[in-house]
């Protein structure tokens, strides 16, 4: 089956002037400059209130009683509120959260109680003064153990629940949504496989460790209307959120005004809503005063989303000449207490969970199992850098155990246009060999390296990756666009800067369509009161989709000055084009007239009337394409994703063999952009990306005590990498193969470039010492003690 | 960030000032200096002091100087201070190569060594330098000055010889020619807390301080180690012999950080290549002050 795409994107061939350059980044100045605002730099003047939490110490616990009588009445305090105030659910994908807690509470950190006060210090103080009564429960910590037999349930009314209707959770289990996938007859295929290798691989959580923590101020004011200033990849949709929890208020989605400015970092982090909904609902007991919540460094750990954790059980059978014929690919996740938006991360990963490769016979199960600890959510990656840590360490096994080069095996199995997906579908166009080939000559592979140090060896890896966004079927972009008098444009969308630079990739489309340079182009961050609908920026989604919403706004505009042009001049639109910033015509060579003359004001005919008027236009973009509507037993019948990028990465590293200290000496990782809007930016997502996944694989991991508190939320004991720690040298290398309903050919590159990363690692620690690692992270205390335990065993 | 904790702030301006308000204070008083522990601990109520007592302003805690072959080093002299001295790149240039370990550049800009050794952390970095040094820390205090010899100056987790009504006021050490050697256990390239540490200082005629960060409840000095090098030329068989004391010499603990076993494994390499780096040095040849050894 292949996809019919409804949108024609402009002519391939059409040479472009913007699109494909580097252009500098036109939040640039405004960045360096200090003008940039954060909502924690925005003054609110002296009327501003301040909140604080109180939070629960046990990871399971029933609440007896909150006595807030001595907090009500300390300095300074203006109101305290309780799970009693707001008894209402909320949720991403599905309702399983309250604004406060209400009879029990399922991790430690969660929300019990709020207290707004004059300064941030009173709200502090008299936060500590509220007492509250637990009965404390022993918390499930382990998603196998979750879903054992007689395990207690977290959610005793999960068949209650509202959720959207791709998920299929378990009633009177502890599994929130299980995705499976079946296709062709596993059972058969490992029957009938040469070589079949079985392991399971683990996989802690992570913080995305943003370096701007959550903060939020919401106004209610007199009018009913509540404002809310955030740091949120997601204005429309927390709009929608606080409209949705807060409707027993009166709010509606009209009343209720998000306002983005500036975000430093998201990573998925400040995606959906986690604590900004406090903020909210707080505000509406204090009206007409701005009620700021800020999370501290080590909140921001412990209370927004995480990272899942995952056990992955992983079989794959291979034929003896390299092909694979099965996956049966089974994931405990373990997803936390709450699982409103994590679930869907379940359900992504168990879509595509065989990884870029063709594979007849599939068994996908993913398993979204809620444990006591801190919510699981979105995390760049998205539930594929999870998986793929296993998977690719498990196809360099595999190549390996049946005598085949790893990378020739990758290349035999690689996914390529038109192969059929787990769920039916087929594969969109890729550039999946490109990468393979030029990732593998930057590394020299094949090519055994020997270390000048007596101390240290050098080894080299290879994996490949892919990724598809997640999104519900009809999740959609729009743009608005107007001209100025100088021949400017003002563009408004609501995708948010996470610094990845999409402003500046919607000015250069649009830029592009409109002969416009990019530095006359101004594209603002998010107010939903002014800007139209953008569903998220998460999914590495938002070039693709507010790129094409921004595409159409543009093509809509150059309509409009043409049909002002053809009735003036007469020239019939199709002999007109847009070319430095003038409407010139084919058909005479003597004809321009500069935008800057008539975008507002029009053009004067010969009778002294005028034609025109100010140049305004919109789009709008959604997958037409995509449905949901799969078989819960098989995951057959549907088409979720709109689309895979793929690409691959590669490691040269020298490791102390003694101390299991490991230099990255050599990265390279080429991903299938289909079109680079900006090859500067891509690279920067290249660098960036690759040097958060090497953190989450050699440095980074939550740490957990047998109470389900977290051991390490702060950067004392959770290490991200720093300046000395990035690899001495990174490659990056944009493949082209253009996706046929992308911006000029473009798809997402985002998340990808992390999701290699860490099965690289374990692919090159593996070249260097012969030391396999099947849990992440692979630090120098795990591989200097495999290298003993390894020489040890040796000795004996 | 916000400090719960109330509490009261003196800066005095002379010595004689801040030894009378500390005396005369009767309840629960810490010092600041730099200021980079007091005030993450005041942050997460790990300490909850009525009064802090700033000696920023006190004259004469700055002194970083050499008076004949005594290295002075006061109590308000940063990281960053000894880092950018000559007399210390000189000198001693081993306390700028542990100094260059510790935190980042904005902490040592402002902590100071000697608050290092008073906050007395197991893993404090200025620990095994200034005892393999032979360290002698200056106090002053309603009874007058003390000099206290740096082996005495640990007594436990967070707990040193000074009294709660004393100010440290300076530290000095003895220099003859030497060569040194600070090696760091750390998790990654970034700033980081020693998961072990070793300093050792190798003087003429075979003799040498060998000391460990991180692996006890103190800064440790090993005795054992340190006769068994005296006098006898370093080769591998003698280096071996010194690694297999090391097992019983310290007691590491597991924690979030590094295991008891991997941190006894580390400080067996880094003492390895420790005695050969600091042997080197003093010969004048070997790796440059600031390589790290690991």
């Amino acid at each position: 089956m292949t996809v019919e795409y409804p949108f024609e994107a402009e002519p391939e061939d059409a040479e472009l002037k913007t699109v494909g350059t580097p252009v500098v980044r036109i939040d640039g100045l405004d960045k360096i400059s200090g003008a940039a605002q954060f909502v924690d730099d925005i003054d609110f003047g002296p009327g501003l209130l301040h909140a604080a939490i109180v939070e629960s110490p046990y990871a399971y616990a029933k609440i007896i009683s909150i006595d807030t009588s001595k907090a009500e009445a300390a300095k300074g305090v203006v109101r305290v509120a309780t799970g009693k105030d707001f008894p209402y659910k909320f949720g991403m994908y599905m309702e399983d959260r309250y604004i406060f807690a209400q009879d029990y509470v399922r991790f430690v950190g969660e929300q019990v109680a709020g207290v707004v006060a004059r300064s941030h210090r009173e709200a502090v103080q008299a936060a500590k003064l509220i007492e509250v009564e637990y009965e404390v429960l022993t918390p499930l910590l382990d998603p196998r153990g979750a879903v054992a037999e007689g395990a207690d349930l977290i959610h005793p009314d999960l068949d209650n629940y509202t959720h959207v209707p791709w998920f299929f959770p378990k009633a009177d289990t502890n599994i929130a949504h299980w995705r499976k996938i079946r296709k062709g007859d596993t059972e058969k295929a490992f029957a009938e496989a040469d070589y079949v290798l079985e392991d399971t691989y683990f996989v802690p959580r992570y913080a995305h460790c943003a370096i701007e923590p959550h903060v939020t101020v919401s106004k209610f004011d007199y009018s009913d209307r509540l404002t809310v200033w955030t740091a949120s990849q997601s204005p429309h949709t927390q709009r929608h959120l606080f409209a949705e929890a807060l409707a027993p208020l009166g709010l509606t989605h009209k009343d209720v005004r998000v306002i983005t400015p500036y975000v430093g970092g998201g990573f998925g982090g400040k995606a959906g809503v986690s604590m900004e909904i406090m903020g909210a609902a707080l505000a509406t007991l204090v009206k007409g005063r701005p009620v700021k919540l800020r999370w501290t460094r080590e909140q921001e750990f412990y209370n927004t989303y995480q990272r899942q954790g995952v056990v992955a059980e992983l079989k794959v059978g291979v034929m003896n000449d390299g092909e694979i014929t099965a996956v049966e690919h089974k994931l405990y996740w373990d997803a936390g207490a709450y699982v409103e938006y994590g679930a869907n991360v379940v359900n992504a990963a168990g879509l595509s969970a065989t990884g870029p490769y063709r594979v007849p016979n599939i068994t996908n199960d993913s398993l979204c199992i809620y444990t006591n600890l801190p919510p699981g959510g979105p995390y760049r990656g998205f539930g594929y850098s999870e998986f793929h840590f296993g998977l690719e360490s498990h196809m360099d096994r595999i190549a390996m155990a049946i005598g085949m080069d790893a990378v020739e095996f990758r290349r035999k199995n690689a996914i390529v246009e038109g192969d059929e997906l787990a769920y039916g579908a087929s594969m969109n166009p890729s550039g999946m060999l490109e990468a393979i080939d030029k990732t593998a000559a930057a590394i020299n592979w094949g090519v055994e390296e020997e270390s000048d140090n007596p101390n240290t060896v050098i080894g080299k890896g290879m994996a490949l990756f892919w990724k598809a966004p997640a999104m519900p079927p009809n999740s959609s972009s729009a743009s608005f666009l107007k001209f100025n008098e100088d021949g400017s444009i003002n563009i408004t969308v609501s995708g948010m800067e996470l610094g990845q630079g999409y402003l500046t990739v919607m000015a250069q489309i649009a830029g592009e369509v409109l002969s416009v340079p990019v530095g006359k182009i101004r594209v603002e961050t998010p107010d939903t009161d002014r800007n139209p609908y953008e569903w998220q920026t998460v999914a590495s989604h938002v070039t693709w989709s507010s790129g094409l919403a921004v595409e159409k706004a543009a093509i809509e505009a150059r309509g409009k000055i043409f049909d002002v042009i053809h009735q003036v001049y007469g020239y019939e639109d199709d002999s007109l084009y847009l070319e430095d910033e003038a409407v010139k015509c084919r058909t005479d060579a003597s004809f321009s007239k500069p935008l800057r003359e008539f975008v507002i004001d029009g053009i004067q005919t010969e009778d002294g009337t005028w034609r025109g008027g100010p140049i305004v236009a919109s789009g709008k973009f959604m997958p037409e394409f995509t449905n949901a509507n799969s078989d819960p037993e098989t995951g057959q019948g549907g088409h979720p994703n709109v689309h895979y990028t793929v690409g691959a990465t590669g490691v040269v590293l020298e490791i102390d063999k003694e101390t299991g200290r490991i230099w990255v000496r050599k990265a390279a990782l080429a991903v299938d952009a289909g079109r680079a809007i900006n090859p500067d930016l891509v690279n920067g997502q290249i660098t960036g990306g690759l040097v958060q996944g090497l953190a989450t694989v050699l440095y980074e991991d939550m740490r957990f005590d047998e109470g389900g508190k977290m051991l390490n939320p702060t950067f004392t004991d959770y290490k991200i990498p720093t300046a000395f720690d990035i690899p001495d040298e990174i490659i990056p290398i944009i493949v082209e193969v253009p996706q046929p309903d992308g911006p000029f050919g473009a798809r997402g590159v985002g998340e990808h470039t992390m999701i290699g990363a860490a099965p690289v690692i374990a692919n090159a620690v593996y070249n260097a010492l012969g030391v396999r690692i099947k849990s992440m992270p692979i630090t120098q205390e795990k591989v200097a003690m495999a290298i003993i335990e390894k020489s040890e065993e040796c000795a004996e | 960030m916000v400090i719960a904790n109330e509490f009261d702030y003196r800066r005095p301006v002379t010595l004689a000032e801040a030894t009378e308000i500390l005396a005369n204070h009767s309840g629960s008083v810490r010092i600041l200096a730099g200021g980079t522990d007091l005030v993450a601990w005041l942050r997460d109520d790990a300490i909850a002091p009525d009064l802090v007592v700033d000696i920023k302003k006190v004259p004469g805690l700055h002194d970083l100087k050499l008076d004949g072959d005594t290295l002075r080093i006061g109590a308000l002299v940063t990281f960053t201070d000894l880092i950018e001295s000559d007399v210390v790149k000189e000198h001693a240039p081993l306390l700028a190569e542990m100094s260059e370990t510790v935190a980042s550049q904005g902490i040592r800009n402002r902590a100071t060594m000697v608050g290092n050794i008073c906050s007395a952390v197991p893993s404090c970095d200025a620990g095994p330098v200034l005892l393999a040094y032979d360290t002698t820390v200056h106090v002053t205090g309603p009874d007058g000055d003390r000099a206290l010899d740096i082996n005495d100056w640990f007594l436990g987790l967070r707990q040193t010889a000074r009294t709660d009504d004393e100010v440290v006021t300076h530290l000095t050490i003895a220099l003859r020619p030497h060569g040194g050697v600070y090696v760091k256990l750390m998790r990654y390239g970034g700033e980081d807390l020693a998961q072990a540490a070793v300093g050792i200082v190798a003087y003429a005629d075979q003799e040498y301080r060998v000391a460990f960060g991180a692996v006890a409840p103190t800064p440790i000095r090993s005795a054992r180690i340190e006769d068994a090098l005296r006098g006898r030329p370093l080769d591998d068989a003698l280096i071996a012999e010194t690694v297999a004391m090391v097992r019983d010499e310290i007691s590491p603990i597991t924690d979030i950080r590094a295991s008891a076993e991997y941190r006894t494994r580390m400080t067996e390499v880094m003492l390895k290549r420790g005695l050969v780096a600091a042997t080197e040095r003093l010969a004048g040849t070997g790796p440059a002050y600031g390589t790290r050894l690991i």
